[in-house]
């Protein structure tokens, strides 16, 4: 059970790294994630189909989330329209744009090698998707970590915190959008590609509710691994896409139905938002008790009370803004 | 109206007189209706902020606008140091850079020698807007704008601030615009002032006119 979350969560790991990069690093919750996922799951599948190497096909979905991610970069920027709509728009265009590709709802491999397949037989088939995973995770996080590291990061880094301050010093703010889902989308098209390998078909609702598993995820991850530097917050996307594999499992362990998995990811989600908040309301309490009971006078008491007020506030706000100290 | 290589210019005006239409045209946050705006020989009326930013730089009234919170002081001050190399694949992090806007901030006095990487969102106000006017001069520009860059500090700050912003100024050269509703800032530096009423310009004294200007005679011209 832990073996094979360990490789499902890796192989969703890029996805969760997109969402991350669309939602933390930009600050723009990105829809087009439901479109991109399953576009790169019809191209890999289809062009596999039409006698094209594994490999090239999975650069084929990669670039494939690329073009959708362009897409919606350029209707939010250059046509203003709002990121929410135009998420939801280029999501909704891609779910007839994969039926062109696919030509019916689900489409299954033939005999076709998948990447999991070029590694020595003797190997278990859960342990080869783990070191399929681990490679492409490596290669996603390694680009991510240098790309972060360059001026071209940084710019990307400063657009999604403060727009205003970027145009005025140089960068353009558009170009920089755009080039952000553009890698968002391409990361989504992967996994949705791996995905289908793993499963050995593509299939035209295999993008339903990925963005709340990609948020979901993001979340897990920043709870169990914190920090400002850039490296532990890609390694907290990859520990966030294998937990809540495994927190899939265990409840499908516990005798849920495939069909109530959409549902469970929802849940997990609210729950994941609300226990730091919970959390964090206790801390304060807790703390501030301890402090009054050193205190004699009422009229500090009132003091403290308005000070935790603002700082729960304060901290609620910091939770859903991925406020790090 | 016309800006000379070197001006320190306080532009002045009640409210809704025009001053903020100005910067703002020149910045490019607003865009034209008529007429041209050229920079460094560059004609820039309706071209976009990022095309301008290579001969302009702007500090913004709130410190919260000039700088980006979630990044460190060094992060902010690479961001600003060249405005043409935004895609660089180059890494940033260099430690002679490093050590150099380490003597940089030494020179605001502000305690932010030691905070490089700070992210400035823990930084008060007063030090944020220093480190503003700091990444503003840091390229150098052929014009800063300073739009009532002083107006949400506390009284002490305001000065010190004022004092950076002349020192930096001196010291680099650098042609400047500054909105304020300070008059005694306006009256005190630069070398010219203008003032600015219903759209238009009502007055613009430089060199000894504006020196020997007091602020009864500026009073009276706030009708």
């Amino acid at each position: 059970m832990l073996i094979s979350s360990l490789g499902q969560g890796l192989l969703w790991a890029p996805l969760v790294i997109g969402v991350f990069i669309t939602f933390r690093i930009l600050d723009i919750p990105d829809l087009t994630t439901e479109g991109s996922f399953p576009f790169g799951a019809a191209v890999t599948i289809s062009l596999m189909l039409h006698g094209q190497s594994t490999f090239v096909a999975t650069m084929a979905g990669f670039l494939a989330g690329c073009i959708a991610g362009i897409v919606t970069g350029i209707l939010d920027t250059k046509l203003g329209i709002p990121s929410l709509l135009a998420g939801i728009l280029t999501m909704t265009g891609l779910y007839s744009v994969n039926m062109h590709i696919m030509g019916k709802s689900n489409i299954p491999l033939l005999d076709q090698k998948v990447l999991m397949n070029y590694l020595p037989e003797s190997i278990t088939p859960d342990v080869q998707t783990i070191i399929v995973g681990l490679i492409i995770t490596s290669i996603v996080v390694g680009l991510l970590y240098s790309m972060f590291k360059t001026r071209l990061g940084l710019s990307l880094m400063a657009t999604g915190n403060n727009k205003a301050m970027s145009s005025a010093n140089g960068i353009q703010t558009d170009g920089m959008i755009i080039f952000g889902y553009m890698i968002s989308n391409g990361l989504i098209a992967l996994s949705g590609s791996l995905i289908a390998q793993s499963n050995g078909y593509a299939d035209i609702g295999m993008g339903i509710g990925t963005i709340v598993i990609g948020l979901a995820s993001v979340l897990v991850g920043e709870i169990f691994l914190r920090g400002r530097n850039i490296l532990v917050r890609l390694l907290a996307m990859v520990f966030g896409a294998i937990i809540y594999r495994l927190l899939l499992t265990i409840a499908m362990g516990l005798g849920f139905p495939p069909d109530d998995l959409k549902i469970l990811s929802a849940i997990i989600l609210v729950i994941v938002i609300c226990v730091p908040i919970i959390q964090n309301r206790i801390k304060t309490k807790k703390q501030l008790k301890q402090y009054l009971s050193q205190l004699s006078e009422g009229e500090e008491y009132e003091q403290q009370s308005e000070i935790r007020n603002i700082s729960s506030q304060k901290l609620t706000k910091g939770i859903l803004s991925g406020d790090r100290e | 109206m016309k800006v000379y290589d070197g001006d320190f210019i306080s532009v002045i005006g009640n409210n809704g007189a025009g001053k903020s239409t100005l910067l703002n045209t020149i910045a490019g946050t607003l865009s034209a209706d008529a007429g041209e705006i050229d920079l460094a020989s560059h004609s820039v009326v309706n071209k976009s902020i990022t095309y301008r930013s290579r001969w302009m730089s702007r500090v913004f009234q709130d410190p919260k606008m000039g700088t980006a919170g979630d990044l460190s002081v060094a992060e902010n001050l690479v961001l600003a140091q060249s405005h043409t190399h935004t895609t660089s694949l180059r890494r940033y992090k260099k430690a002679d850079r490093w050590n150099r806007y380490q003597e940089l901030l030494k020179t605001l006095n502000m305690g932010l020698e030691d905070r490089l990487e700070t992210q400035v969102k823990y930084l008060s106000g007063g030090q944020r807007q220093a480190l503003s006017l700091l990444m503003a001069t840091l390229s150098k520009p052929k014009l800063l704008l300073l739009d009532e860059h002083t107006a949400a500090l506390d009284p002490k700050t305001s000065r010190d601030v004022m004092e950076i912003t002349q020192d930096i100024v001196t010291r680099e050269g650098l042609t400047t615009m500054m909105i304020t509703h300070k008059m005694s800032d306006a009256l005190k530096y630069g070398n010219r002032l203008i003032m600015v009423q219903d759209g238009q310009i009502k007055l613009d004294v430089s060199g000894e006119d504006k020196k020997n200007l007091k602020s009864e005679d500026l009073v009276g011209l706030f009708a």
